[in-house]
């Protein structure tokens, strides 16, 4: 759910909840309030999410808030409307304060009922208004999440199945695979450039190796050190680094990923158009271990926004290239202003590219000439006024020099 | 590798100091009143020397085209691979597009190389031949160097990445 959308749900529900609580206070207090008003706003995000606020001013308690999302798959569940599992994710939100009406709202698949009077009065109040206004995340994730705890499940005798394309973002659908003992998730990456798609491809492959070489290092290690040859500093150093690895623990309890520019074997039959990308496609397998407990919440999270995370990703390698071109082009002009100094050996601190241009350039003839012709007049008028009146060089300065005619700078712009 | 990157550089440091020899205002025979780069034009045979190139290896060169009046320097730089291929692409395209802070700096590369250097009778006037002749081979030792920095620190932000996202399953 983005950032603006989440925002501007828990914007509305805190401005009723105030509403509510003012109307509270005046009831214990005896002070005027704000009057309770009619609310009914229509929020629309795109990717097709919509929700519905309404509060009426003769039950000012209670608000409706309505959610009309596109689910992760487009599947069974549709038919059936919310799956079981996805209302009881939705109810753990708040016990109290929601309350799930049935059937939802025309037009709707998810209606709550608000009860403000139930809201915690304390610090507590905005977190349950933050959650209950992420619930189209908390839909999407339970989805995932019942795919996902169903791992262990599935009959052995089913084999294997077919894959389901789920769609968290619009045009960014991915492949959830049921085999037994894991389900696999696999990414079809696609990037607008080219370049986008060389630095994704080099992290894919690195994120690849990152697995590979923990499961190589774990399994080879013994018949490695053995074949290492004595003295041979080169081989010695690779199999310290292996070792280094590979005595973690942390890396073996990681899901393997594996990265091919081809789509892979369970997704032959799929469509044309939903396997065609310039990025390869990015395999996951999750087994019982990384869904027990806690770990469940961490792995739908990762899933979902694995799309997201390698776009940042690329973003920030894109500035991080720029920033650091920027720095290198500094010092590169650089080197031609420390190659030279100028003729008296004195360098003059100007900024920008006429620095360089001054301090490489040779002073030209003419140059040379004016400044030796300066230092004669100069030397000519010490000689000239050896007696000296006090205030005479300020009135020869103001009365007896000649007026300019022309600019210094340059020619005066006729208008 | 060091020994024959030393040999290249040498080899063009010594044909550019022969081949910076440019006459002072030549004009252009083509047109009254113009003074022109000749290496550009090629209108004039006479004017022209041969072009001497020098390769390092299939991948690297570096041509130098001398006139009356001018001098074009035009160099191909290693890729390794597509992430360095995109990296030199990006890098010298940067450059290219800030040339007047350079001066000597070709806007954009002759046909078949990665970067060229304009340098006229002008700029021999101006500036110093020998520094130039340093700047061009430092320039060109700069360059592999920050694409070599570059591709390594790209590398190493993808692994960390990799890691941190790796951990969320742990």
């Amino acid at each position: 759910m983005s950032n603006k959308m989440h925002f501007r749900v828990s914007y509305q529900i805190c401005i009723l909840a105030d509403q509510n609580h003012s109307n509270n206070q005046c009831y214990s207090f005896h002070d005027s309030a704000e009057k309770p008003i009619e609310v009914d706003h229509h929020l629309y995000e795109f990717g097709s999410v919509e929700y519905h606020v309404k509060s009426s001013a003769s039950d000012p308690q209670f608000t409706y808030l309505s959610i009309s999302t596109p689910l992760l798959t487009q599947g069974v569940l549709l038919s059936y409307g919310l799956s079981p599992y996805t209302t009881q994710m939705v109810r753990e939100i708040s016990a109290d304060f929601l309350e799930i009406v049935e059937p939802a709202k025309e037009g709707y698949q998810l209606t709550l009922r608000l009860d403000f009077s139930k809201i915690p009065r304390d610090v507590d109040s905005l977190k349950v208004i933050t959650e209950v206004s992420s619930v189209q995340a908390v839909i999407l994730s339970s989805q995932l999440k019942e795919m996902l705890r169903n791992v262990n499940s599935w009959d052995t005798s089913q084999g294997m199945y077919k894959p389901i394309k789920l769609v968290y973002h619009p045009r960014e659908p991915f492949y959830v695979i049921r085999q037994s003992q894991k389900i696999i998730a696999v990414f079809p990456m696609r990037f607008k450039e080219y370049s986008d798609v060389i630095i994704a491809t080099s992290f894919f492959q690195v994120s690849g190796g990152e697995y590979k070489l923990s499961v190589i290092s774990n399994i080879k290690l013994n018949s490695y050190c053995c074949s290492c040859k004595k003295g041979d500093s080169a081989y010695y150093l690779f199999g310290q680094e292996l070792m280094d690895v590979g005595s973690s623990e942390k890396w073996a309890k990681v899901p393997p990923c594996s990265w091919s520019p081809i789509p892979p074997p369970e997704l032959r039959g799929e469509p044309f158009e939903d396997l065609s990308t310039n990025g390869g496609f990015v395999s996951f397998d999750i087994s019982s271990r990384h869904i027990e407990g806690k770990r469940l919440d961490k792995t739908v999270w990762s899933l979902l926004n694995f799309y997201a995370y390698v776009k940042h990703h690329v973003k920030c390698t894109r500035g991080f290239i720029q920033r650091r071109m920027r720095k290198r082009l500094e010092s590169l002009v650089e080197v031609l202003q420390n190659s030279s100094l100028e003729e008296d050996g004195r360098i003059k601190k100007v900024t920008g590219w006429r620095y360089m241009k001054k301090l490489v350039t040779l002073p030209s003839k003419s140059k040379i000439l004016k400044r030796r012709c300066g230092d004669f007049t100069g030397k000519i008028k010490r000689i000239r006024f050896r007696i000296k009146i006090h205030g005479f060089g300020r009135f020869r300065r103001k009365w007896l020099t000649m007026p300019k005619f022309s600019s210094s700078i340059g020619y005066t712009k006729l208008e | 590798m060091a020994n024959t990157l030393r040999l290249y550089l040498t080899c063009i440091r010594n044909t550019l100091e022969a081949a910076m020899c440019l006459q002072q205002n030549f004009p252009c025979q083509e047109v009254e009143r113009h003074n022109k780069p000749e290496v550009e034009l090629k209108t004039s045979p006479e004017l022209l020397l041969n072009p001497v190139l020098i390769c390092r290896n299939e991948a690297e060169k570096c041509l130098i085209e001398t006139s009356i009046n001018s001098l074009r320097i035009s160099l191909k730089v290693k890729q390794a691979d597509e992430l360095e291929n995109i990296l030199t692409k990006k890098f010298l395209r940067f450059l290219s597009m800030r040339a007047e802070a350079f001066q000597v700096l070709r806007r954009k590369p002759v046909q078949g190389y990665d970067i060229s250097f304009l340098i006229t009778n002008y700029h021999c006037e101006e500036m110093q031949k020998q520094k130039l002749i340093d700047f061009i081979v430092q320039f060109m030792e700069d360059i592999d160097k920050e694409i070599s920095e570059l591709k390594m620190s790209v590398n190493t932000r993808g692994r960390l990445v990799a890691t941190e996202f790796l951990k969320q399953f742990i």
